[in-house]
């Protein structure tokens, strides 16, 4: 079946890489058309977009579900936030530490667990839960260890400020400086994830999610192929964090905990698992959506349940998301995705 | 007519397996189904149990259309099968797996077990015992006491000679044999092991590649091309 | 001397407490297989129609079975609307499930609003004081009603022809089919008991605990931990044994240090144990 569907796709551009593009120049457009809210809160949106890409690589590719996405966020948030705070009068820049551990520590922290869990083989639904159980330690840890983390207040972090030797000092403390720094991050996570994912690393993690007894007969080594990938979507979240702190100004349990992993699991399932592009987009989307909403009286309470029911509608009747739904509307539908699932 | 099937055809995935088989059986029929592997033998008891949905066809047991119904309404209505594997319950007793059979489908069913244990004795003497831990023999009689326990008008047998020792498998073909003669249970009996199935029934048909290419009485088969080329093997 | 009584029977007590949180969790994804992420919101459900109840004036006994019986029946129409359909594809229930807990969060929030509430302690009066230990009398009669409710299922499910057919059921599903039984129906049986379960721990513990939407969260993590590391399928010695490894050392740890660390610690050592023992520490295979 994948034989059949290779050469339609081996081209150097791909329609996913056009409504990429798409998605990008619209993103950089917006800043020059507008200002105010919109360019202050879509960096935020744009990090969670990176987030969700983080779920999706590891679901939509590889099968594997975690809900404890928000916990590697977390580490990165805390980290860019505690590194800041702490290393002062250092001849590099603080925030370029803070990025570096928070990116690391999410990556390294999914690596360790991976390699732990995947070592022995244990079944999906255990890595379900081991997850979920990482999210409420890490909650549970930033909620308790107050004197460090500042508790249920949340930890301020400052905005970062871009330095480049003695050459270049740019504050990212207006909007539009930050929103284009965050563009420049999310565009080449979004490339360079892309790229991994069509490559041979990519095409293993998918046999894998295919058939499991297979690849492990045919010579991988699928305990470890399942260890990185897990460890590229610590990494992913944890850059999606640390940059999420110090634009946001402050790292906060509420972005630890098991809840924020459920909403990273409903803009992936929306967006469509199999697509980074749609995960990040949707995660855009219900995340401003969520935050309009939200912000209405009359539908505020009512919000939460419609997500919960979409979210039902989706896993039952779209299993594509948003993403599937465009490629079946775009006719490639047919023959396209049906080995997807 | 205890069991007629027209004109079934069925198969997986868009994959024809079994083509256009049409049968009758007598009430107390033994017939032997004949064939070497991958010719449909287990997608035509599939298919009578109610595992598959025939593509075409219909089956009728005791004049009443059965076609659409599932597993276990056939079983209800006294289609009892014994599957290739036998399929007991190993975590179960052996006295639980027969109480399975008494009690998974309509509570009213009469109790057979004595009759099933007077047929396999070696049975009593382990009821206490885990299934599982019987010999492949042992589980090949559980599965068919099993089966009886059903209070069934067919049984299905599917392979039941298949990886048993050839003294036990005379004497399960016997113990078959002579629940069919007292009990006037009408059977089907899918097997590779000619002589066992000879030994039995006066009736066969042989399948190959999903249809019926040879029918009739132990001489009239045995003399059909089919069966020449598939002893020569 | 007096200490360790008192710890000893604190553990009893919690762990007892803990595997009747657990069981309708056991029930569901040790005879079903379905992994039930809903079963905190089937707890926290409970608690509030238990909650709700008493609020009308109904007597406590009633009040609780008539939780679980609602519960159940929430549980039996979520499985014949969307469960049912997704059994062998494990994923999907666990998103459905998932997808429940959220539903039934948000319609708790909007029904019974976000407010703490309290249950009175149905028995109230102070501790029994037995020299050595002051015996919680509330929580004693729960920690019985626990072992009751384990036994009674132990006895269906050991020496009953139902509890035949439901093991029967889970060793060979298709088998059990062919031999007549109504393998949809008695799925859904097994759903709705489960979930009535969930509802009738989600009352009895509703007096030990502020009734508020999440309250179930944190037992649902801890009751796959007990259901995990007692085994899959291991309903009642695994039950209880996970109860008491993970609500015994979560005591014990406690004793030494914040409750939050000990619960952390307990999470980890949990997660250890079902990466060397993934089948489960009582499970015999």
């Amino acid at each position: 079946m994948t034989a059949e569907i290779q050469p339609a796709r081996r081209g150097v551009f791909r329609r996913e890489d056009v409504a990429a593009l798409a998605v990008f120049l619209l993103l950089a457009a917006i800043p020059l058309a507008t200002s105010g809210y919109v360019v202050y809160i879509l960096p935020q949106y744009m990090l969670l977009g990176v987030l969700a890409m983080s779920l999706a690589l590891l679901w939509g590719h590889g099968g594997i579900v975690s809900f404890g996405q928000a916990a590697f966020f977390a580490i990165g948030a805390y980290a860019m936030g505690l590194v800041m705070k702490h290393l002062t009068g250092m001849a590099i820049n603080s925030a370029y530490v803070g990025i570096l551990v928070g990116t690391v520590g999410g990556g390294v922290t999914a690596l360790l667990i991976g390699y732990f869990l995947f070592s022995a083989g244990v079944r999906a639904a255990y890595f379900v839960v081991a997850t979920l159980a990482l999210s409420i330690v890490v909650e549970q840890t930033v909620k308790s260890f107050s004197d460090i983390t500042g508790g249920w207040n949340g930890l301020y972090v400052d905005r970062m400020t871009v330095t480049l030797g003695s050459w270049l000092e740019l504050s990212l403390f207006d909007d539009a400086p930050i929103y284009y720094v965050v563009l420049a991050v999310v565009v080449p996570v979004y490339v360079i994830a892309t790229a991994l994912m069509r490559g041979r690393f990519g095409k293993i993690v998918v046999g894998i999610r295919e058939n499991e007894d297979r690849m492990t007969a045919l010579g991988f080594n699928v305990p470890m192929y399942k260890t990185l990938v897990f460890g590229l979507s610590g990494l992913l979240a944890g850059v999606a964090g640390s940059f999420y702190a110090t634009h946001a100004q402050f790292a906060h349990p509420v972005n630890a905990g098991v809840l924020f992993s459920t909403q990273v699991v409903i803009w992936v399932a929306i967006g469509g698992r199999h697509s980074l592009l749609g995960s990040f987009v949707g995660a855009i989307v219900v995340a401003s959506l969520s935050n309009y909403l939200s912000s209405i009286e009359e539908i505020q309470n009512y919000w939460p349940l419609v997500m919960g029911l979409i979210f039902i509608a989706v896993i039952v009747l779209f299993r594509g998301g948003l993403a599937g739904l465009v490629e079946k509307l775009a006719g490639k539908g047919a023959h396209g995705r049906a080995a997807g699932h | 007519m205890a069991l007629v099937i027209t004109d079934v055809s069925a198969g997986y995935g868009g994959v024809t397996v079994l083509r256009n088989v049409s049968l009758a059986l007598a009430e107390g029929e033994i017939l032997g189904v004949l064939g070497r592997n991958g010719m449909g033998k287990t997608t035509l008891i599939r298919c009578l149990a109610g595992l598959i949905e025939p593509t075409t066809g219909t089956i009728t047991l005791g004049g009443e259309n059965i076609t659409d119904l599932a597993p276990h309404e056939r079983a209800r209505r006294g289609v009892a099968t014994v599957v290739q594997g036998r399929g007991i319950f190993p975590r179960l007793s052996v006295r639980e797996n027969l109480t399975m059979g008494r009690v998974a489908g309509a509570s009213a069913r009469r109790d057979r077990t004595d009759e099933v244990l007077g047929y396999f004795p070696r049975l009593g003497e382990r009821l206490a015992q885990a299934a599982g831990t019987l010999s492949g023999g042992e589980q090949q009689m559980l599965a068919i006491g099993r089966a009886l326990m059903t209070d069934p008008k067919v049984m299905l047998l599917d392979e039941p000679s298949e990886g048993i020792m050839p003294v036990l498998v005379q004497q399960i073909a016997a113990i078959v044999t002579a629940i069919n003669r007292q009990a006037g249970l009408t059977i089907i009996i899918v097997e590779q092991n000619v002589p066992m199935v000879f030994g039995m029934t006066d009736r066969c048909i042989i399948l190959e590649k999903g249809r019926i290419v040879a029918q009739g009485s132990r001489d009239e088969v045995s003399r059909s091309e089919v069966m020449k080329e598939y002893l020569a093997i | 001397m007096e200490i360790l009584v008192s710890v000893l029977a604190d553990t009893v007590l919690i762990t007892l407490v803990l595997a009747f949180a657990a069981f309708g969790l056991a029930i569901i994804y040790g005879l079903t297989g379905v992994i039930n992420m809903g079963h905190g919101a089937m707890l926290t459900l409970g608690a509030y129609f238990t909650w709700w109840l008493l609020d009308q004036g109904v007597p406590f006994v009633p009040t609780v079975l008539l939780s679980a019986l609602a519960v159940g029946l929430v549980g039996l129409a979520f499985e014949h609307l969307l469960i049912r359909h997704f059994y062998g594809r494990p994923f999907d229930t666990l998103l459905l499930t998932w997808a429940f807990f959220l539903v039934t969060t948000e319609v708790i929030k909007i029904v019974f609003g976000t407010d703490f509430r309290n249950v009175a302690d149905p028995i109230g009066g102070d501790p029994v004081n037995l020299g050595i230990y002051q015996v919680p009398t509330y929580k004693t009669v729960v920690a019985l009603l626990a072992l009751a409710v384990v036994a009674g299922t132990a006895l269906v499910f050991f020496k009953t022809t139902l509890g035949v057919r439901v093991r029967a059921m889970t060793q060979n599903r298709e088998m059990a089919g062919l031999l007549g039984l109504n393998v949809a129906a008695m799925y859904k049986l097994v759903f709705g008991f489960g979930a009535a379960m969930a509802g009738l721990a989600g009352g009895v513990i509703a007096p030990m605990f502020a009734v508020q939407p999440y309250m179930g969260d944190m037992f649902l993590v801890r009751s796959f931990f007990v259901v995990t590391i007692g085994g899959i399928g291991q309903l009642l010695a695994g039950t209880l044994f996970g109860s008491f490894a993970i609500g015994g050392l979560e005591t014990v740890l406690a004793l030494f240090s914040d409750q939050v660390i000990a619960q952390i610690a307990v999470f980890f050592i949990a997660v250890i144990v079902l990466r060397f023992r993934p089948q489960g520490v009582f499970s015999g295979r």
